[in-house]
């Protein structure tokens, strides 16, 4: 239960972890952005992200097999998008043929292509996650949401929102886990019957779970309102973001990647006209 | 039944290395049949993780220990873990957390229709009538009713109930006078009483209150940083003053007293339950 490792801080001091939120968001955005640009078949390009992928790893002192880690939970997605690639693409030359399966070569290109494609996304994002604090992440993007103020968006109100339900996740987990532990001391079974009794048998956990977040949400309105909580008006902030010179690095690491992968595609694309 | 630990030891996200704590560290205890057993420690020093073992709920890991409950061998795999709950009750810190169904009857029966599906209704209801009788409630009164529109204390018993109706033999509390009022807890610790007298024949108590544990215990085992640093009877533990202070636990108020009075040189030899305490200092007196 306590094993998400998906979007989970790993607490250490290091070159990206103190990079302003803002800039890492926005490279993570600009990274993905790098990997779906990426022209068909050019492994190059692929390459070249799983390198930035690998040298951020090293500066953000992160374990890689951490970093890894997070594919395991998308893994049955990557692998089902790897096999209907697989199977599904009749172009191409066929290199294995048995009764109605016909694997090609663009198909296996195509399949290698995607899994490596969706790899790489999560490994970036991940590695987001893993260096940025949640509550990091929510000030970095209420600050990049603050132009939406213009047309009235409650920016503020929505960053809190968001910052609160990740304060919440770790609770809930424990949450869930002790109430999954009192009802099987009473002898209650979430693994046998068939998927009716089963979904039938998760009520005595839902429920108190469902009270249980009403409690708190009610508890913790309380105590902001104990604190005189009223909104964005006039607010300070204890940790302001700053750009510093890791953020220029950041920039300029993410603005070379981009830079080297539109060069491949169009190198790719010359070696074709010429 | 007896309960016999040998060399448990349990380490939490053991995967990371950075991350891992040892919860338990080589623990081996035996409690009698029989017992009102407590158990105190500091906070993180491995007493819930300690219980919640005795039923299963934690799962002991490869050559990380053995526990013998009875004939049930909890390091086996093929252990049968339902039957052993249903003989070990557990009742959680804030046991009115775990309520959901609609009515106290049907929240109380739960565990019954787990365990011993082959009850007939007029046989459960029976057994629903005697548990909720138990814990000091009108059944009549509260069967229909919504467990969520009971007082806090009601509700705590509902849930107590809900643990016992399955007839357990051990009766495993965490921390279960936490958050009551002084009647409270002085009928809730009644009720115990009277439990372990008429119902279940040993009850386990994790509790940070002192004064509980030296009233009610028979005995009691000391937890600190995952390993037992001391078992006896209150009345040994007690009066090691430093082991308590070292461990920055409180003394029961009987035994402050005794420490000041001993101070003075005045020796009153006594159990530590008030009662006890009464009777030395009483007879103490007439000897002067």
């Amino acid at each position: 239960m306590k094993d998400v490792a998906f979007g989970q801080y790993y607490p250490a001091t290091s070159f990206v972890h103190k990079m302003d939120a803002r800039m890492k968001i926005l490279a993570v955005i600009a990274y993905i952005v790098a990997v779906f640009i990426v022209k068909q078949f050019q492994f190059m390009g692929f390459a070249l992200c799983l390198l930035f992928v690998l040298v951020a790893t090293a500066f953000a002192k992160v374990p890689f097999l951490r970093v890894l880690k997070s594919i395991k939970a998308i893994l049955f997605l990557i692998i089902l998008s790897g096999i209907l690639q697989l199977f599904f693409n009749t172009s191409g030359k066929v290199i294995f043929e048995w009764q109605f399966i016909k694997i090609t070569d663009v198909g296996l290109l195509n399949a290698g292509f995607i899994i490596a494609r969706i790899s790489l996304v999560v490994l970036g994002a991940s590695l987001l996650t893993l260096t940025t604090s949640p509550v990091e992440l929510a000030d970095g993007i209420e600050s990049l949401l603050y132009p939406l103020k213009f047309i009235k968006f409650p920016v503020h109100e929505f960053a809190l929102i968001m910052s609160i339900a990740l304060r919440f996740i770790p609770t809930l987990l424990e949450e869930t886990d002790r109430i999954i532990k009192a009802q099987k001391a009473r002898g209650a079974d979430f693994e046998s019957g068939n998927i009716f009794k089963k979904i039938k048998s998760l009520i005595p956990i839902l429920i108190p779970l469902l009270i249980s977040s009403f409690r708190r949400a009610d508890e913790l309105a309380d105590a902001m309102d104990a604190r005189c909580y009223s909104g964005s008006k006039n607010r300070t902030r204890y940790k302001k973001l700053t750009f510093t010179f890791r953020d220029l690095i950041g920039f300029l690491a993410v603005a070379g990647l981009i830079t080297g992968i539109v060069f491949l595609n169009i190198s790719g694309f010359l070696a074709v006209v010429l | 039944m007896q309960i016999d630990v040998k060399n448990l030891t349990y380490v939490y996200s053991e995967s990371s290395r950075d991350l891992s704590v040892k919860a338990l560290d080589n623990v081996s205890l035996t409690i009698n049949e029989g017992e009102f057993f407590g158990i105190i420690g500091q906070t993180g020093s491995g007493k819930t993780t300690f219980v919640q073992h005795l039923n299963g709920l934690i799962k002991i890991a490869k050559d990380k220990g053995e526990i013998q409950i009875g004939e049930f061998c909890l390091q086996d795999k093929k252990c049968d873990f339902k039957g052993l709950r249903s003989k070990i009750g557990m009742v959680f810190q804030y046991p009115e957390h775990q309520l959901f169904a609609e009515t106290v009857f049907e929240d109380v029966a739960f565990a019954l229709k787990n365990f011993e599906k082959e009850l007939s209704e007029s046989q459960m209801e029976e057994r629903v009538r005697r548990a909720i009788e138990l814990v000091g409630l009108n059944y009549e009164q509260v069967k229909d009713k919504s467990p969520f529109e009971l007082s806090g204390g009601q509700k705590r018993r509902v849930a107590i109930a809900g643990v016992i109706v399955s007839r357990p033999e051990i009766l495993v509390l965490d921390e279960p006078a936490a958050g009551l009022d002084p009647v409270g807890k002085r009928d809730f610790l009644s009720l115990l009483h009277s439990l372990h007298k008429n119902f279940v024949k040993t009850i386990i108590i994790v509790s940070h209150d002192m004064n509980l544990v030296a009233e009610h215990c028979t005995k009691t085992a000391v937890f600190s940083h995952g390993k037992i640093c001391a078992v006896g009877s209150p009345k040994e533990i007690f009066s090691d003053y430093n082991l308590i202070e070292s461990l920055s636990l409180d003394l029961p108020t009987t035994a402050k007293v005794v420490r000041e009075l001993s101070k003075k040189g005045i020796n009153i030899d006594c159990d530590l339950t008030v009662k006890d305490f009464v009777r030395a200092v009483k007879e103490r007196g007439a000897k002067l």
